[in-house]
């Protein structure tokens, strides 16, 4: 379904991703795992062109694109990418001038021209389903960080995305906040949702993942379902990165 | 001789005239005010606005023409009085053959100055919002105008509320430049009634205090604007 071929993107003379190639496929759960500074955010930014690759080819179903350096992406078929994506932020981005569910209606409404009444059924259907119902007339503001990150994986549900993508989702949270945000993006994931997800958290890793990527310097240094990248890599890099994390725990 | 001493009833009938003379500017006044002071307020800072955010728009945005058109309109603007803009556009375009009502010319040349000073207020308004926000607007499919219309400008309102404010009061009280083109507004309706009744230190300090009053009606509605913007704002 995803198709990502040779990407490459610099910032200025630093090299950020050196040549990745993945492939995602429909229903499937990817987690990509890596020390910081790997360029695992980076390229999941790639996804939704919210960085804009210098070389190499990404494919999202019917729109297959090039990048050259310095060449320019249809403003359309940016635009027609991003409806097809959905991406929850480390730091939520909820809109903190609408409430909960104006955050959830938003997309439906001005992207997608549905009437007010059928976003709002759906935006209450879908905060219903992330555990908040009741706090559809609430501000950002007056949330904790866990339900804000809860409306802001229904806010991206909202507008029917083919894959959502999640950076660092839980790397904001208070410790005891964490479990119920892991909780709503396992749900998605046994509902087959196609996910991309960067993260920390090894455990949630190994448990929702179909499979791993494990980045390092710009590229993937190990790939494979949990137990193969996790368990059986015979990577020192690799070893080295996971060593340090279970030495953490 | 010597002169006669004023007695105490002629005093009294001194200060009885000026407060007659001031009760009946009263209303004089209040109506210059109302009618006049007010309206060049209201629609030349309406104006300005709109001015202000197309202004800043463009000194944001990538096209190199209408970036240079903006930094040039605010350079000359800042650069030059407001009082001889208002000459120029008043007393000087008549000589290009241009001939233009007291209001009209108010109207441009207030629309200037506010659109020139308020753009800044607006380009770092915007600028001050989250990338975040952007990114967010975006992530779910807006186009740059989308995401600007729903989301950026409606948080840059709010924290651009109390430097407008100071713009909108500072304007009210720069319309007194209009009476130097002929624009009968309150300042020149006191200067008007000095000229028949030749008491200046008491016409302009009623004067004042009209401005004093309708800045401060106006700092009370900055107060109430903001408290209504407040429910979505943590702090």
């Amino acid at each position: 379904m995803i198709e990502i071929r040779d990407l490459h993107k610099s910032f200025g003379p630093l090299q950020v991703l050196k040549g990745v190639d993945l492939t995602v496929e429909h229903g499937q759960v990817m987690v990509i795992i890596g020390p910081s500074g790997s360029g695992k955010t980076t390229l999941l930014r790639c996804f939704n062109l919210l960085e804009t690759p210098d070389k190499g080819s990404l494919a999202l179903n019917n729109i297959k694109l090039d990048f050259t350096p310095g060449g320019k992406i249809p403003q359309r078929t940016v635009l027609s990418l991003r409806q097809q994506t959905g991406m929850v932020f480390q730091s939520y981005n909820l809109f903190p001038h609408m409430t909960a569910l104006g955050n959830v209606m938003e997309g439906q409404v001005t992207v997608q021209k549905r009437s007010r009444e059928e976003a709002r059924t759906k935006a209450l259907a879908l905060l219903d389903k992330v555990g908040l119902g009741d706090k559809a007339d609430t501000y950002p503001h007056q949330l904790s960080g866990g339900q804000q990150q809860r409306v802001a994986i229904a806010r991206a549900m909202a507008v029917e995305p083919e894959v959502l993508l999640f950076d660092e989702p839980t790397s904001a949270l208070d410790p005891e906040l964490v479990g119920e945000v892991l909780k709503v993006i396992k749900q998605l994931a046994r509902e087959g949702m196609t996910m991309v997800i960067v993260t920390h958290e090894m455990k949630f890793a190994a448990d929702v993942a179909d499979r791993i990527i494990l980045m390092d310097n710009g590229v993937i240094l190990e790939q494979g379902t949990p137990q193969q990248v996790l368990e059986q890599t015979k990577n020192p890099r690799a070893l080295q990165f996971l060593n340090r994390l279970s030495g953490e725990d | 001789m010597l002169p006669p001493c004023r007695s105490k009833k002629d005093v009294r009938t001194m200060d009885d005239r000026k407060i007659q003379i001031f009760l009946d500017s009263l209303l004089p006044l209040f109506k210059a005010g109302v009618a006049f002071t007010i309206p060049l307020a209201l629609v030349s800072f309406a104006l300005g606005l709109v001015l202000a955010i197309i202004t800043a728009l463009a000194r944001l945005s990538s096209w190199r023409i209408p970036k240079l058109i903006a930094r040039f309109y605010v350079w000359v603007i800042r650069g030059t009085p407001l009082l001889v803009q208002l000459f120029i556009i008043f007393y000087g375009l008549p000589a290009a053959g241009i001939v233009l009502d007291p209001f009209i010319a108010a109207v441009i040349g207030f629309t200037l100055s506010v659109g020139a000073y308020s753009s800044e207020i607006v380009r770092a308004a915007i600028l001050s919002i989250h990338k975040g926000q952007w990114e967010a607007a975006f992530s779910v499919g807006m186009s740059r105008g989308q995401a600007l219309r729903r989301v950026i400008l409606p948080q840059a309102a709010r924290v651009s509320v109390p430097p407008l404010s100071n713009s909108f009061i500072s304007l009210v009280k720069d319309t007194s430049l209009a009476a130097s083109i002929t624009y009968v507004e309150i300042f020149r309706k006191a200067q008007q009634i000095t000229a028949t009744t030749y008491e200046p230190l008491l016409l302009y300090c009623e004067a004042a205090l009209f401005y004093l009053l309708f800045c401060s009606v106006l700092s009370a509605l900055q107060n109430v604007l903001e408290k209504r913007l407040d429910r979505y704002s943590a702090s």
